[in-house]
């Protein structure tokens, strides 16, 4: 019962009384259509009173009115998270803003004589209205938080209810007694308009925000002296503001956009499980690499020849990959000869490896770019891609005591023999000494 | 014989001639300073923006450092990381190579202009010469940053850069032969780009080039500051306009801009996008070299005519042109800024050119 | 073992029609790591491919190659997720058959699958020559709008914040101007 009273009677009350008692005000009585401003009367506690307070209901009214005229447009814009955030600080900061700015006319239009002297009840009433609506608005933010998204499916559709004529205040009923006073004050600001000051709102005077400074020229000669003075300093005055206002609010927006970022970076990323699991088997997998490749480093620095193969188990179409001095891919095949026949698996195009595979002209395919190589002569065939010679690498046939028996260096000087009976046993290495003469 | 003493006052007058210090006092600087109103002004914000950019990549690099690791099996998982799992990480990233590339095009426009506007004759050689040196770090800012990454373009590019190094050896006689070869070798740290090559780049590009650079970057500013903008064009300029209101404002919003459109491109077009994918694969010391290696897109005006001129023609023209930049403010002292235009104009054909077309050019001769 | 990176030519390296098609089409270089584990493809005894396999892996790469038709969740030892995700959608034995028109597989894929999250189809990245498990990487002009439709509303709010800051400093500049020269 006191819902319809409260949120379908009182509307149409307010509304009706706003609209008719406005118009009919306005024509009998225009001189009275003003904000009935005390500037005159006491100026300075005007400036830090009014200002603040209209800077802030300015542009936390527009928002409302914003969310309430295009509810579809402003949901799309809440649901982006930091907008959202931005919405809210914004409104929660100027909302203390407003409330600074009324408690300072607020103290200004209790105790200063002269305004006193023109203060009528209505005053008292309006300003004591303003303050507790605003003190509503900045308790919801604080303890109904994001306001500016549930409003969408709460208040909106109830005020395009009541705007509709199709009154219905399910949208509403549940949301929390703060909320409920916020509303209902509302309506009695309505009611209130045209029977006080705030009547000024529908003049929307909004040449103030962009008028420029207005120097006033005292006839007084003291007063006309000093007032160079002044008006450089309002000047200056006026450009320090606006200076604060554009450095505090694109630094405000920077901070709402970058905080959660800039905390996260520095504390660094909390990955998932399955997360940590994957990236500690790819590190590991890198350093394995990289353990594998110094095992072969090391191997080669220490050691004065490595063994490739035993002799028997080369072959001369399928060559056997293994590593060389340099760190560098090399195959090993068994030549015409009997013998081994060592060459450089790095193409001399771009380094890819080639294949271990002789074909029936007896060369090797490099499958990058398609370049063959004759593994006798080493040679690219006339069109390869890749124009200079695989280089051919030295071996040292030795027996399983070690003992030298036939050695081959780079150039292809062959030194010593093989019989059959050390064939059995003999065993193919590369030799350190070997590389270093090439 | 020139007399002890009189060298001594030459030194002192020439340095007084280029640092008055007397006006380094707020009226001189601040107030009175003005900048001069003709068809090449626009040149006179190409500086600032090289140092925006500058600053941007000290911030940006900061913020990496936090998480990159210079060891050959770390370096490139810690980029991934980076892009992957740290809050922003992408974005850090993406702003630095951006951003690397913007410094160094505007610091060639920088170049350019100068050149144009002959901002190089006295009292300014000191400046010009400062920023010639600046120019070589900041080219070897993006040789040494380049690496970093340690993927297959990283390592494979600065393979083929530092072997040009080598190259020079065959035209030097007898044992100095050999000296490319160490001073190549001396760059690396080891026989081949490993492990050494990467801790001496980071140490580099991290620090010590920063600090050449910042000092360098003093210098020049203060020469800037204390002799004011150049005139820029042969006949004196009309209109100036006060530094302090007008022309600080127009610098400011256009940093402003510029910030917000690389903001924009780093947001939206990763750099690595522009590279085929096999050359982001990371290094494989065993594996083979992928096809596509070059050099970054600053480097293609000498990349180009190196693979297709003899290394000899490139040799001679790179030490011509180098001598040129660094002697310019004697050798073009009685040149017509006409001239300076016209030959600015040629030297940025060529630049376009090259760097848009090189590949193509390279491709049409070659085939 | 060891750790080499032997190429042996028993089997022809799998399927390079592929390849060429995705090369010429976009005018990029790709490498076998599109679709497989090892950038030089199955072939050879590297990680990834066919001669480094242990006996449980052999198995996985036989049922794997069993899986002729579409529909069946394959986890191919040689293929990366792009390439599982292939046989997945349209079976080995359509796959061996797309070889004589390479350019059908990207119709035959769809555009529902986008792997790595970037906003561009693996059957376009595909096309582009992209890679399809990398985030940062596709088509820069296509990234570019795809982010900037994602990041719309940071870069409004860059746009507001950078230039509300240019605005206070210019006034705060201003400012000082005046006080400055009111006092000369």
């Amino acid at each position: 019962m006191s819902d319809t009273i409260l949120f379908v009677a009182l509307p149409y009350l307010a509304l009706f009384v706003c609209v008719f008692g406005s118009i009919y005000r306005i024509r009998t009585q225009p001189f009275s259509y003003s904000s009935l401003s005390s500037q005159f009367l006491e100026s300075k506690g005007l400036m830090w009173g009014s200002l603040p307070w209209h800077i802030g209901i300015t542009v936390i009214l527009l928002a409302h009115v914003v969310a309430f005229l295009v509810p579809g447009l402003w949901q799309s814009l809440m649901s982006n998270q930091t907008v959202l955030m931005v919405v809210e600080s914004l409104g929660l900061g100027l909302s203390f803003l407003c409330l600074l700015g009324l408690l300072v006319l607020t103290v200004r239009r209790l105790t200063s004589s002269k305004i006193q002297a023109v203060t009528s009840t209505m005053d008292l009433v309006v300003i004591f209205l303003l303050l507790l609506q605003v003190g509503l608005g900045a308790a919801i933010a604080l303890h109904c938080r994001w306001g500016s998204s549930w409003c969408s499916g709460t208040t909106t559709p109830y005020l395009w209810s009541i705007l509709l004529l199709q009154p219905d205040t399910t949208y509403i009923h549940d949301l929390p007694l703060l909320v409920k006073a916020h509303i209902v004050s509302a309506w009695l600001f309505l009611l209130v308009i045209p029977f006080s000051r705030l009547l000024h709102m529908f003049a929307v005077p909004l040449e103030y925000l962009v008028r420029p400074p207005q120097n006033v020229v005292w006839n007084n000669p003291r007063r006309f002296e000093l007032q160079a003075q002044p008006f450089v300093k309002e000047e200056a005055r006026r450009h320090f503001l606006n200076a604060g206002l554009g450095i505090a609010f694109g630094g405000f927006l920077l901070s709402m956009g970058t905080f959660r970022n800039i905390f996260s970076f520095f504390f660094g990323p909390r990955l998932s499980r399955k997360e940590e699991a994957e990236l500690m088997e790819l590190r590991l997998s890198r350093l394995e690499s990289t353990v594998s490749q110094r095992k072969l480093e090391l191997e080669r620095q220490a050691a004065n020849c490595i063994l490739v193969a035993p002799l028997a188990d080369l072959n001369s179409v399928t060559g056997k990959y293994f590593i060389d001095y340099k760190m560098q891919p090399a195959i090993a095949f068994k030549g015409k000869d009997g013998l081994p026949l060592f060459i450089s698996a790095k193409c001399t195009h771009l380094g890819c490896t080639v294949s271990n595979k002789v074909d029936e002209q007896g060369k090797i395919l490099c499958p990058c770019h398609v370049s063959y190589f004759d593994i006798e002569t080493g040679q690219p065939n006339a069109d390869a891609p890749a124009k200079a010679p695989l280089p051919h690498l030295g071996w040292v046939i030795m027996d399983e005591r070690g003992k030298v028996l036939v050695s081959r260096n780079p150039k292809g000087e062959t030194t010593g023999a093989i019989t059959a009976a050390t064939e059995a046993t003999a065993r193919v290495y590369i030799a350190k000494s070997q590389e270093e003469s090439a | 014989m020139i007399s002890v003493s009189t060298a001594l006052s030459a030194i002192s007058q020439f340095i007084g001639e280029r640092f008055p210090v007397d006006k380094l006092n707020y009226h001189s600087m601040v107030e009175k300073k003005e900048v001069p109103v003709h068809k090449m002004s626009w040149g006179y914000y190409t500086g600032g923006l090289t140092m925006f950019f500058f600053m941007i990549q000290v911030i940006t690099g900061l913020f990496l450092l936090f998480y990159y690791q210079p060891t050959v099996s770390d370096a490139n998982v810690s980029v991934e990381y980076i892009n992957k799992y740290v809050a922003g990480g992408a974005l850090i990233r993406n702003m630095h190579a951006w951003s690397s590339s913007c410094m160094i095009f505007f610091a060639m426009v920088h170049l350019l202009t100068a050149f144009a506007m002959k901002s190089f004759v006295k009292p300014r050689e000191i400046t010009w010469i400062a920023g010639v040196l600046l120019l070589f770090i900041t080219f070897t800012f993006g040789f040494t940053g380049y690496l970093l990454p340690w993927n297959q373009i990283a390592v494979n590019a600065t393979k083929v850069g530092l072997q040009s190094v080598e190259y020079v050896g065959q035209y030097l006689p007898g044992q100095l032969s050999e000296v490319p070869k160490i001073l190549r070798e001396t760059f690396q740290g080891e026989s081949s780009v490993g492990q050494s090559t990467l801790g001496r780049f980071y140490a580099l590009h991290v620090v010590i080039l920063p600090l050449a650079l910042a000092g360098l970057l003093g210098l020049h500013l203060l020469s800037v500051q204390l002799h004011g903008m150049s005139q820029g064009v042969d006949q004196p300029a009309k209109k100036s306009e006060k530094f302090m209101s007008i022309f600080i404002f127009k610098d400011l919003t256009l940093w402003a801009t510029v910030f917000l459109v690389l903001f924009v491109l780093a947001a939206c077009i990763p750099f690595d996008s522009f590279l085929p994918f096999p050359l982001l694969a990371p290094f494989n010391a065993l594996g083979s070299t992928p096809a596509g290696i070059k050099p970054e897109w600053y480097f293609y005006f000498v990349y180009y005519p190196l693979e297709l001129l003899p290394f000899w023609v490139i040799l001679i023209a790179s030490m011509v042109c180098v001598s040129i930049l660094i002697f310019a403010p004697w050798i073009f002292k009685g040149t017509s800024r006409r001239t300076l235009s016209f030959i600015t104009i040629l030297v940025s054909i060529y630049l376009v050119v090259m760097t848009l077309f090189g590949e193509k050019i390279y491709e049409f001769f070659k085939h | 073992m060891p750790p080499l990176y032997a190429l042996s030519f028993t089997a022809a390296s799998a399927y390079p029609e592929f390849q060429q098609f995705v090369e010429k089409n976009s005018h990029r270089t790709v490498n076998c790591a599109m679709c497989h584990i090892n950038e030089n493809g199955p072939v050879g005894n590297g990680e990834g491919q066919i001669g480094s396999f242990s006996a449980d892996e052999m198995k996985q790469l036989n049922k794997a190659r069993a899986a002729l038709l579409p529909g069946q969740d394959v986890d191919s030892p040689i293929l990366n997720q792009f390439g599982n995700e292939i046989i997945k959608a349209i079976g080995k034995k359509e796959f061996v058959a797309l070889k004589a028109e390479p350019a059908k597989l990207a119709e035959r894929l769809g555009d529902k699958s986008d792997l790595d999250g970037d906003g561009i189809s693996d059957a376009r990245e595909y096309l582009d020559g992209t890679d399809p498990l990398n985030q940062f990487h596709g088509d820069p002009g296509k990234l570019f709008w795809i982010n900037l439709g994602r990041y719309k509303m940071h870069v409004c709010l860059a746009v507001v914040a950078v230039f509300a800051i240019n605005y206070g400093l210019i006034q705060l500049i201003k400012g000082v101007t005046i006080v400055q020269s009111g006092k000369n």
